[in-house]
């Protein structure tokens, strides 16, 4: 599960970092349609993660 | 060895952010203002959060694992600070003239602007009365703060349709020219109050309460024809 947040993170942060170096418009269409979602999918399932394994409780563990 | 990264890393960036002239020897005083190289600031800013992000996330993908810590800030914090910074970057890139024609929609109405023709944006271009950055922004943002959110959600109307291939050629603007544009630079011109058409003011009052428009009716269109129907 920590490998699909990470692989979302990474194509997120890749498109990113193609529209920092070409700001144009078909990035920007990149970065605001498939970027932003695949960040908010990442956060998601690392959050899903973190509270299965008890982070958001008082029992924490290791990620 | 941290140390030493570090500062490569320091060196590459202030390397891509470098200003310099590098005008046209020959024409320097045309060559106004001198053209930017490398990456600017609002480019870098994003960079300096996204990489260290991807590395972070490089290593949990390969390792499947990764210490609270760096995990929250690789794959939380960091990248939403890149998004963030990346949206600044966007919010303020999208003024340019070079934005805009990135578009092929709209590449045929970038290149006209420096053609041959007698449009009202060619020939406010050519003539150098807007920026020639940001001469779409100038003239399609309206007027003050809520001119440019109003040209911000424009831009955003326009990434959906371009997506959803939900567009025809000729190219239409949507409702009527927002004349505010017009009036924010003519309005207090001793020329302009001067035309006997417009101190009419019947004329006035259509032009006040937008039954009419400064483009189409007395004045020629905004862009030329040919550029309206989309790239050739």
């Amino acid at each position: 599960m920590i490998r699909l947040a990470c692989l979302l993170v990474l194509i997120a942060v890749a498109i990113a970092v193609n529209m920092a170096i070409h700001p144009t418009g078909p990035n920007a269409i990149l970065f605001s349609f498939v970027g932003v979602p695949a960040l908010g999918a990442g956060l998601l399932v690392f959050g899903i993660r973190r509270w299965r394994d008890g982070a958001f409780s008082s029992n924490r563990s290791s990620t | 060895m941290g140390k030493v990264v570090v500062e490569i890393v320091a060196l590459v960036l202030a390397v891509l952010a470098r200003d310099g002239w590098s005008g046209d020897a020959a024409t320097p005083l045309f060559a106004w203002p001198p053209p930017h190289r490398g990456l600017d600031w609002l480019q870098i800013l994003p960079l300096v959060a996204a990489l260290p992000a991807a590395t972070i996330a490089l290593v949990g993908l390969v390792r499947g694992r990764l210490v609270p810590a760096a995990a929250t800030a690789g794959i939380v914090l960091l990248p939403i600070a890149a998004y963030g910074l990346g949206a600044l970057l966007l919010i303020e890139d999208s003024k340019s003239v070079r934005f805009c024609g990135s578009c092929h929609i709209m590449t045929p109405i970038a290149a006209s602007l420096s053609a041959d023709g007698d449009s009202l944006a060619t020939t406010h271009y050519r003539r150098g009365l807007v920026s020639h950055e940001e001469a779409c922004f100038v003239c399609h943002s309206g007027y003050g703060i809520w001119g440019t959110l109003d040209a911000k959600m424009a831009g955003v109307r326009h990434m959906l349709r371009t997506v959803a291939n939900d567009y025809t050629f000729p190219i239409q603007h949507r409702g009527p020219f927002d004349i505010d544009s017009c009036l924010n630079c003519h309005a207090r011109s001793a020329t302009f109050r001067a035309v006997v058409a417009h101190q009419d003011p019947d004329t006035q009052q259509a032009l006040v309460k937008r039954e009419m428009s400064c483009t189409g009716v007395c004045h020629s269109a905004g862009h030329p024809e040919d550029a309206l129907k989309g790239p050739a």
